[in-house]
């Protein structure tokens, strides 16, 4: 588990949970077409699929991604990965084990993995407060803390908004107070694993 | 005039709430609480903040994410009234994220402060 390369993108997961859904609905209305024209087993075929479909895409990732959350953290007491600090971003979930300079990774598109590893595998790590703008226009509407694993950059975002907020508001101050913890803890562990 | 002075003190901390003159700062102290962004609980109960509270000279004393809370003792060179202006703060890089504040006005604090 320590010596595998890091995934974000479980590929066949992420054309499944799109496209899965987008299968099961043509063959429902094929079916529905071919043998079962008009009545109630008509209308079952057409709008069950639909609506479990909407189900699907609107809920299911996060109850996967929590459930996965849930069975790594289990897994780690277990295998006495001691939890000292914990992120669970939307799209990654980070678990810093500090003492004995060890990580634990699990991305929201590939919950079927998680990832242990050496703290010293991280190359670098900083904060992105997503300014843009001068002056007083100065906003962002992400900040997130991003580190480096084999190459491959990993952005977990402690705020994000569909709308742009000045530098000084309280959502962008927590969101930098937030990852500039986790860059310090992150550090921190990897300091330990030298 | 002693009515729209009445009616300013309401908007000063440093203005005296007895006789409205300008109250003098006695004490001015830093303290961290230990609570992380995130996880910030407001307690009304001030012995939380008796028990929890751990002092500190500086700023850069406190750990990044940790909560702050900054303690200022008024006092009425006049007639003596003393208040105490508590302001729990995020203290993120140079800028504070203001979270809660308290003004205690009957020395519900003065065991911790003057201890």
């Amino acid at each position: 588990m320590e010596n595998k390369k890091v995934k974000k993108i479980n590929l066949s997961y992420l054309l499944g949970y799109i496209f899965a859904p987008i299968v099961i609905c043509a063959i429902c209305y094929m079916i529905s077409y071919l043998a079962f024209p008009k009545g109630t087993m008509a209308v079952i075929l057409i709008m069950g699929p639909s609506i479990l479909s909407f189900i699907w895409w609107t809920f299911a990732g996060r109850f996967i991604y929590k459930q996965k959350q849930k069975k790594l953290e289990k897994e780690l007491d277990e295998s006495g990965f001691k939890r000292n600090q914990t992120f669970y971003g939307s799209g990654c979930t980070v678990i810093i084990d500090v003492e004995n300079g060890k990580i634990a990774l699990l991305f929201f598109w590939n919950p079927t993995e998680s990832f242990i590893l050496p703290a010293n595998r991280i190359t670098k790590t900083w904060v992105d407060d997503g300014k843009s703008g001068m002056g007083f226009m100065a906003g962002s509407s992400r900040v997130s803390f991003l580190f480096k694993v084999d190459d491959i950059n990993i952005r977990v975002n402690t705020f994000t908004s569909n709308q742009r907020w000045r530098m000084d508001s309280d959502y962008i101050l927590t969101g930098i107070s937030k990852a500039d913890k986790m860059v310090e803890i992150l550090e921190e562990a990897r300091k330990k694993e030298k | 005039m002693g009515f729209i002075r009445k009616i300013c003190s309401v908007f000063h901390d440093d203005w005296c709430s007895k006789c409205q003159s300008k109250m003098d700062e006695r004490k001015r102290q830093l303290y961290m609480l230990p609570m992380t962004v995130g996880h910030y609980v407001s307690h009304s109960n001030l012995d939380y903040y008796k028990q929890n509270l751990i002092k500190v000279n500086y700023k850069a004393d406190i750990p990044t994410g940790t909560y702050a809370c900054g303690i200022i003792v008024y006092e009425c060179p006049k007639c003596n009234h003393r208040a105490v202006k508590l302001s729990i703060f995020l203290p993120v890089r140079d800028e504070e994220k203001y979270e809660d504040g308290m003004y205690l006005e009957n020395g519900e604090m003065d065991d911790f402060i003057w201890k």
